[in-house]
């Protein structure tokens, strides 16, 4: 599928946008700036979602999946990013975004454009480095003194600041891909055109990658046979399902404020969108913490998606089912676009299978790390300093 | 006639030794630029003034006019001109030396007038031809004053400035040249190939397309554009349809089904009735005949024959409908809000497996959960039960 | 140590309080900023009593911008169906069904005084002439992403679909004619004079002589355009209501204002920055705290962390 996409890419590029996508020019974006690049990096904020919560709020349960959460983030934003790329139709002028003085400061898709790819390439590769560098210490001995002694104290010097801007830039842009919309006025139908929309739209991006990681997880553990610590996810779904809730109060009293609660209940397309969003979010969660449903895996998983689809829902709609443009005017994305999104998020997904077997990603229990342990002394593993070395009883400069 | 070798005056010269009024002359002048609007270097002035003091400087050009198998219809039509007598003017503005119709002399006195107006302008007169010329059996079927008119006409064009072939009789053949042709008539470039001729097809044309030719070889010894059948461009670059007054009938969809039928009396279009028009150039549609407006067939209700074509004119029968060569173009307005953008079936298709894929692989995973807790659970129990029987082992 | 809930949000608040409040106030005042008037606007003034439909603006237009023809409607006439790729400037028709009134409308770049289309481009490839105020596109700057299709409430600018070489193809008053001192194609082929050229100031108040001497003739007896988000360069007069003839009914707030807030937000980075600077801070104390956890867990057994 991810070969097709590629293909298929290839062809659109050679062809021009027009002939291999359904848009027209009243529905001038189609599905991959809203559905790969919205809904896919909202969905791939969990690395910055459940950072925060691991690390500014020190919950030190969610440490463990933090790799998981971080991978998946990254694996999402390259594929929204891809698909980005090839939707925008004169890409060789893209370097511009590397000149400040061709900025235009007041548009909020230059701050995307800059954000996300400086997201994507920066912060959030470098906290996907550590566990690529765990394989390498124990697969490649040439590197590991220089691993050891350069790359490693590196790391842990700058890692604060690199992870301080690692949740600060997904703020901004994820916000600014709400603002976006903003310029679409009353063409925004209103249960969803609200100057609040950039806050909206940040906010949903955080349950999203809570819900993203929480299904990764629980999907890697059916896959593979791998044991569910109910209690870290149990975490993550009471973490995820009160920002549900109160995303959904916060939307509610948004539009009871600008009067327009009467369009929810006209019973129109636009209301009965707005209730299906609203339903598949606030019932499972509700569901998930009023019972302590969260224990039970399927429940829990049956939920998860539920919230996700509710999720992914409102960040596509304003973009498309909610974006009344002109009477007269319909989209629909044709098969090639189709399948190019799709392929983008499969080769996203082929990325995080051949990530996570190939390195320590994913969460488990201790025994596997004293496994580990075990097997490298076993095999004489030479370190060329001494054991504990990188303790911090002999290096105090880094202790504290 | 005059019989003088001294240089002919000028046409102003002589229309002032006339005492034909000037204003009459301006008149004139007016219908020609009229007739021939552009294409026509004598007439593409600004005023009539302007065209008067081009032509009043031109000699008195000599014209030849010379009958075969024709009805005298082309002459009938430059004699249809009244503002001011026009056969006044044409025996003052232009020097007709022979016409068989319009001349006093017959008999002898004819020929003799024939052969010396010839010899006098060799080279520099205006032979007009009027009527086909016969070539079957050597062309005896028409005579001229006892020779074949294919001899007399290859004898006097041998020795013409211009050739004009007027009518559609002199141009292709006419009437005469009708299936089965009997004498195998045919137009004057059949029998003329070494010399310029130029056509003026129609039965009858406009006689102001004549003049206009004929004064811009008497002012500047050139002749207008011609296309490729030698037809001048002014007068016969557009079809009869293209500046029809009811092409807006035509345009709606208004047609004449029956003679004298209800849309007959409103003026509606004759296209179904067969008219040539849309295949017919010529200028009729803009120059009526006779000098009164709507005179002119289309405009009294009768469909164009096409006359002036040689593949339409007493060939097509008259009630055959001819192609339209170029469509009208729409007349159409967009809506405000068009409509913009389609669903396609393939994108449907598409998102609708992918869509269903994802919510079954969600199904199915929910179930393996569930049976693996089921499987727990059992477990649970189990090990519950063996505690109790064994409450020392831990449980994990 | 553990931060709690509590700690955290005290410690952000005490100290991102005052400094946003000091940042905000001189931020609001400088977002206020209203966008630059051009010095000598220019525009047309379409009165749509008096266009007959003629649709010689459309095929001077095609002429003057060289612009390919537009057969898509029966393959053989150049009969555009809506602006598009290669018609900036079309003539439309509104009919009702009911026996009231119907109106031709000629729709192209409004060119407006605080236009939605320049704020959205990221690299300025839609800007906005300060002399004269024409609204115009620059490819070496495009990068094709649309947003100004989505911002523009007119529904102006079309893209070249069908190329690999994509153009956002949108009417810019004829630029190389004024340039050489003559009118926008349009305006001077216009039978009636129904649009015309000239300075916006002028145009104003030709339609309100117009409008004066006709009371009740003008739908609302008001110029389109002369508020219409923050103004537009192109006025419109109308016997219809103007939502009949595509002009939607705005505010008089310029559709960029809807960003004021962003604008407040990112002015000089001040926000982000502060906010970095917070989470930097509470990074680098919970990170030393993690490293002690680990290491003490190491300590106690024997192996080695994670790195």
């Amino acid at each position: 599928m991810g070969a097709l996409s590629i293909v298929l890419s290839i062809y659109r590029e050679l062809t021009g946008l027009g002939r291999v996508t359904g848009m027209n020019d009243i529905y001038a974006w189609g599905i991959w700036k809203t559905f790969n690049t919205m809904v896919l990096t909202g969905l791939g904020s969990g690395g910055f979602s459940i950072g925060i919560a691991a690390w500014i709020f020190f919950r030190r349960k969610l440490h463990s999946v933090m790799r998981t959460a971080v991978l998946t983030s990254f694996v999402a934003y390259s594929s929204g990013l891809i698909a980005l790329g090839i939707d925008v139709g004169r890409p060789w002028n893209f370097y511009q975004v590397l000149m400040p003085w061709r900025w235009n400061g007041h548009s909020p898709l230059l701050e995307v454009a800059f954000c996300m790819p400086l997201y994507a390439c920066f912060p959030l590769f470098l906290e996907n480095t550590p566990p690529l560098f765990e394989r390498w210490l124990y697969t490649w001995p040439k590197f590991r003194p220089i691993l050891m002694k350069f790359v490693v104290p590196a790391t842990r010097l700058t890692y604060p600041y690199v992870i301080a801007l690692a949740y600060a830039l997904p703020m901004m842009h994820q916000s600014s891909l709400g603002a976006l919309m903003l310029l679409g006025g009353s063409r925004v139908h209103v249960l969803w055109q609200t100057p609040f929309l950039p806050l909206l739209y940040v906010w949903a991006a955080a349950f999203l990658g809570y819900s993203c990681v929480l299904g990764v997880l629980m999907v890697s553990c059916l896959a593979w046979k791998r044991p569910l610590d109910m209690s870290i996810l149990g975490e993550l779904a009471r973490i995820m399902c009160w920002l549900v809730l109160s995303w959904n109060i916060f939307r509610f009293l948004d539009i009871l404020a600008r009067g327009q609660i009467g369009a929810a209940f006209a019973f129109d397309r636009f209301s009965l969108l707005f209730w299906l969003e609203t339903l598949l979010l606030v019932v499972p969660s509700v569901y998930l913490l009023a019972g302590g449903h969260w224990r039970i895996p399927s429940r829990l998983f049956l939920a998860d998606v539920l919230i996700a689809a509710g999720g992914m829902l409102y960040r596509f709609d304003p973009t498309s089912f909610a974006f009344a443009a002109r009477p007269g005017a319909v989209y629909f994305p044709s098969a090639i676009e189709a399948l190019i999104g799709a392929g983008a998020v499969c080769l996203a997904l082929a990325a995080f299978i051949v990530a996570v077997k190939y390195l320590p990603i994913l969460p488990a229990p201790v025994t596997a790390w004293h496994d580990l342990q075990e097997y490298a002394q076993a095999v004489h593993l030479k370190w060329r300093f001494k054991t504990h070395d990188f303790s911090y009883q002999n290096r105090p400069d880094l202790a504290d | 006639m005059t019989w003088s070798r001294k240089p002919k005056p000028t046409v102003a010269a002589h229309l002032k030794r006339c005492g034909v009024p000037r204003r009459d002359f301006l008149q004139f002048c007016t219908q020609l630029m009229v007739a021939a609007p552009w294409g026509l270097a004598i007439t593409e002035k600004a005023t009539a003034a302007e065209v008067a003091r081009e032509i009043g400087q031109a000699r008195r050009p000599s014209v030849i006019w010379l009958h075969f198998q024709d009805c005298t219809g082309c002459s009938e039509t430059l004699l249809r001109t009244s503002k001011p007598d026009l056969a006044d003017l044409i025996l003052h503005v232009i020097s007709l030396d022979y016409h068989e119709t319009l001349m006093a002399a017959c008999g002898h006195q004819a020929e003799a007038a024939l052969s010396q107006a010839v010899r006098n302008n060799a080279g520099k007169f205006v032979l007009v031809v009027e009527g086909s010329i016969p070539t079957k059996d050597q062309g005896i079927y028409m005579k001229l004053a006892g020779r074949p008119a294919l001899n007399v006409l290859q004898d006097v064009a041998a020795q013409a400035g211009a050739i004009i072939a007027i009518g559609s009789c002199a141009s292709w053949g006419g009437i005469p040249s009708a299936d089965p042709n009997p004498t195998g008539a045919v137009g004057v470039d059949e029998i003329i190939r070494n010399k310029p001729v130029i056509n003026l097809p129609g039965c009858p044309p406009n006689p102001y397309t004549l003049l206009g030719v004929v004064f811009q070889y008497a002012r500047k010894g050139t002749l207008p554009e011609l296309d490729e059948l030698h037809r001048p461009k002014f007068a016969y670059d557009r079809v009869i349809h293209d500046h029809c007054p009811r092409r807006a009938h035509f345009d709606a969809g208004r047609f004449v089904m029956q003679y004298g039928d209800e849309g007959h009396r409103h003026g509606w279009c004759l296209y179904k009735l067969g008219c040539k028009g849309p295949d017919t150039h010529a200028g009729c549609s803009t120059r009526h005949f006779n000098e009164i407006p709507d005179v002119w067939p289309i405009g009294i209700g009768a469909p164009c024959i096409g006359c002036t074509e040689k593949h339409l004119a007493f060939r097509v029968p008259l009630f055959e409908q001819v192609p339209i060569h170029d469509a009208t173009p729409p007349d159409t307005y967009p809506p405000v809000h068009t409509t913009t953008g389609s669903i396609s079936a393939p994108g449907v298709a598409v998102v609708s497996v992918i869509g269903g894929a994802l919510g079954g692989a969600a199904w199915v995973a929910a179930r393996r959960f569930r049976s693996e807790e089921e499987t727990a659970s059992i477990i649970k129990a189990n090990l519950q039960s063996s505690q109790k029987d064994n409450p020392n082992e831990e449980v994990r | 140590m553990e931060l709690t809930r509590r700690e955290a949000l005290l410690g952000v608040v005490s100290r991102c309080v005052p400094v946003a409040a000091a940042l905000a106030v001189p931020a609001a005042e400088a977002a206020e900023e209203t966008p630059s008037q051009p010095k000598a606007p220019v525009g047309m003034l379409y009165d749509a009593t008096l266009c007959i439909g003629c649709k010689a603006c459309v095929v001077a237009c095609a002429e003057a911008n060289d612009l390919p023809r537009d057969v898509s409607l029966d393959g053989l006439h150049q009969a555009p169906e809506d602006l598009n790729a290669f018609t900036k400037n079309i003539i439309k028709l509104y009919k009702p069904t009911d026996n009231s009134p119907d109106s031709f409308v000629k729709q192209q770049c409004m060119h407006c005084l605080d236009p939605a289309c320049v704020a959205a481009c990221p690299f300025k490839a839609l800007w906005k002439n300060d002399a004269n105020g024409l609204v115009a596109w620059e490819p070496s700057r495009c990068i094709g992403c649309r947003y100004c299709e989505i911002a523009c409430p007119y529904h102006v600018p079309k893209f070249e679909w069908d190329r690999i070489n994509p153009k956002i193809v949108k009417c810019e008053l004829c630029r190389p004619r004024l340039a050489k001192g003559y009118e926008p194609a349009c305006t001077s082929v216009c039978p009636t004079h129904a649009v015309i050229f000239g300075p916006r100031e002028d145009l104003l108040h030709k339609a309100k002589e117009r409008i004066e001497q006709s009371p009740n003739k003008y739908f609302e007896n008001r110029v389109y355009g002369e508020h219409e988000a923050g103004g537009t360069q192109v006025l419109y007069l109308s016997h219809v209501p103007f939502e009949d003839i595509g002009l939607p009914s705005l505010g008089t707030e310029p559709i960029p204002a809807r960003l004021k807030w962003q604008k407040r937000i990112y002015k000089f980075l001040a926000l982000p920055l502060l906010m970095y600077a917070v989470l930097a801070s509470v990074m680098k104390k919970n990170w030393i705290d993690h490293r002690k956890e680990m290491l003490e867990e190491e300590r106690r057994t024997g192996l080695r962390p994670q790195l």
